[in-house]
C-alpha cells in the first residue's frame, strides 16, 4: 500500500526534463597511463558565462582514476598556467596552441601534468519563461500560501575536445536540455524542481567518458 | 512569477525593522583581498624598481550617487599582491622601493609606478543581464632611475561573474573584481614588451650587451 504512494510522491517531487546529445567525432580517445584531461569553461562572451559549477560537475562525474580518466580541476589548471588560460588570453582555436607552446615554461608544465586532452565547454543555463502567482499571508490566526507558479529552464552547452599532443580537434559534443519546474502552494509552497543543468552535466559527462575511454561505453 | 506577502505586525515593530533594513542597505562595503598565481614564462633581463604609493596600496573606490546606494570598494591590498607577484616574476631582478624618485638603488634600470585611473561596475538590475561586471583602468608609468619618464601606457581590466552561485551582491562584486585583477595581471604580463618605448629600450640594452660581449671575445682572441 505504501509503495505506490511513495512512488507517486517521487514522480511529483521533480519537474520533467528532456535532454538531447549530439556528437561529432574525428578520432577516438587514446588515454594512456599518467595522461590527464582538463575541462575548462569559456568565459569570453559578454552576455553569459559558462558556469564554474557545471564545469566542476562534469569534472567530478568524469574523474575516475581506476578507469584511467584523471581530471585536473579547472581552478588548479588555470592557476598553474597563469596568465595563459584567462578569458582574454586563452587560445580560441587549436592552431593557437602552437604559439602558446613556444613558451618553454607552458610546455614544461603541460608535460609535467601529462595533459592529453583539453575540453572546452561553452554555453549556459537560462530561465526562458515563468508564469503563475503565489500569495502568502501571515496573521494572528496563522500563516499560509496559496497559488501556483511555473518556470522553464533551458541548457545549451557545446564541448570541443582538443588533442593537446597532436594539436588537433578530436571531436565536438553538444547537450541541450529543457525542463519545467512547478511550485504549487496550498498552505505550504512545494517546489518541484526540474534539474536541467544537472541533467545536461550528467549527459555530457557520460558522452565524454565514452569518447575518452571508448571501451567503457559498452559496459556503461 | 508574482509573490504577494501580507504582514500583520504591530506598527512600531515594523517601523523599527524598516529602519534597521534601511540602515543596513544604505552602505555596501567590499574588501577584495586575494593572492594571485605566479605567471609562467621567461623573465625579461632587466633590473626593475617597483614603487607602489600609499594611495595605490590602500585604494578604495567610493560611490554615493542618486541612482545607487553607497559603495565602498577596497582593492588596495589585492592589487598590491597582484602587482608585486606579476612584476616580481616578470624581470630578472626586482626591487620594491619605499620612496621614489629618491633612494633608487644603483643597479635599477627602470622604475615602474602603477596608478588606478578609474573603476566602474554594473549590477544585474542595471544591465538586465544576470551578471556583475567590473572595469578597472590603470596608468602604468616607467621612469629612468633619475625620475625622467620613459613610457606611459594604459591597461584596462575586465571581470564578470554570474549571480547564480553567489549569496550577496558584495560577494559577487568581490569575485568580479578579483577576475578583473587577474585580467590586469595578464594584460600587464603579455603587453609589457609591446609598448614601443620599452621595446626600443630593451632592444638597445640587448644590442649594447651583445656589443660588450663581442668586445670581450675580440680582446680574448688578441
Amino acid at each position: 500500500m505504501l509503495k505506490p504512494v511513495f512512488m507517486t510522491t517521487l514522480i511529483f517531487l521533480s519537474g520533467c526534463t528532456t535532454i538531447v546529445i549530439d556528437e561529432y567525432r574525428r578520432s577516438d580517445g587514446e588515454l594512456a597511463m599518467g595522461d590527464s584531461v582538463v575541462i575548462l569553461g569559456r568565459r569570453h562572451s559578454s552576455d553569459y558565462e559558462t558556469e564554474p559549477d557545471l564545469i566542476s560537475c562534469v569534472g567530478s562525474e568524469l574523474h575516475n582514476p581506476a578507469l584511467g580518466v584523471n581530471i585536473i580541476p579547472e581552478k588548479e589548471f588555470v592557476d598553474i598556467m597563469y596568465p595563459w588560460f584567462e578569458p582574454r588570453t586563452a587560445p580560441m582555436h587549436v592552431r593557437s596552441l602552437d604559439r602558446l607552446l613556444e613558451n618553454a615554461g607552458v610546455r614544461e608544465r603541460m608535460e609535467a601534468y601529462g595533459v592529453k586532452y583539453i575540453v572546452w565547454i561553452d554555453g549556459s543555463t537560462e530561465t526562458t519563461a515563468s508564469a503563475g502567482s503565489i500569495s502568502c499571508t501571515i496573521s494572528t490566526g496563522g500563516a499560509g500560501c496559496f497559488g501556483f507558479g511555473t518556470w522553464d529552464k533551458e541548457s545549451d552547452y557545446e564541448a570541443s575536445i582538443w588533442d593537446f599532443r597532436d594539436r588537433e580537434l578530436s571531436g565536438k559534443l553538444s547537450a541541450d536540455a529543457k525542463g519545467t519546474s512547478y511550485m504549487p502552494a496550498i498552505v505550504i509552497p512545494i517546489p518541484l524542481i526540474a534539474r536541467v543543468k544537472n541533467n545536461a552535466c550528467k549527459g555530457m559527462a557520460a558522452q565524454l567518458q565514452q569518447f575518452l575511454v571508448p571501451s567503457s561505453g559498452a559496459s556503461s | 512569477m508574482k509573490h504577494r506577502i501580507k504582514w500583520n505586525f504591530p506598527a512600531p515593530l515594523v517601523a523599527m525593522a524598516g529602519l534597521l533594513l534601511l540602515m543596513a542597505s544604505c552602505t555596501h562595503t567590499v574588501q577584495v583581498a586575494d593572492d594571485y598565481p605566479t605567471p609562467v614564462g621567461e623573465q625579461i633581463p632587466l633590473s626593475v624598481g617597483i614603487y607602489l604609493s600609499e594611495d595605490f596600496k590602500n585604494y578604495t573606490y567610493r560611490e554615493d550617487s542618486e541612482d545607487r546606494e553607497e559603495w565602498n570598494i577596497n582593492t588596495g591590498r589585492a592589487q598590491k599582491n597582484l602587482f608585486e607577484t606579476v612584476l616580481g616574476s616578470m624581470f630578472s631582478n626586482t626591487v620594491s622601493l619605499s620612496q621614489f624618485p629618491q633612494k633608487v638603488p644603483a643597479n635599477v634600470e627602470i622604475v615602474l609606478v602603477p596608478e588606478v585611473r578609474e573603476l566602474q561596475f554594473t549590477m544585474p538590475r542595471e544591465t538586465r543581464v544576470n551578471i556583475f561586471e567590473v572595469w578597472i583602468k590603470y596608468d602604468i608609468n616607467a621612469y629612468d632611475p633619475q625620475g625622467e619618464q620613459l613610457a606611459n601606457w594604459v591597461i584596462t581590466a575586465y571581470g564578470k561573474t554570474p549571480t547564480a552561485f553567489l549569496k550577496t551582491q558584495e560577494q559577487a562584486l568581490a569575485q568580479a573584481i578579483n577576475i578583473a585583477l587577474r585580467d590586469a595581471g595578464a594584460t600587464l604580463y603579455t603587453g609589457f614588451e609591446k609598448v614601443p618605448e620599452l621595446r626600443a629600450f630593451l632592444s638597445g640594452k640587448l644590442r649594447s650587451a651583445s656589443l660588450q660581449e663581442f668586445k670581450v671575445k675580440s680582446r680574448k682572441m688578441e
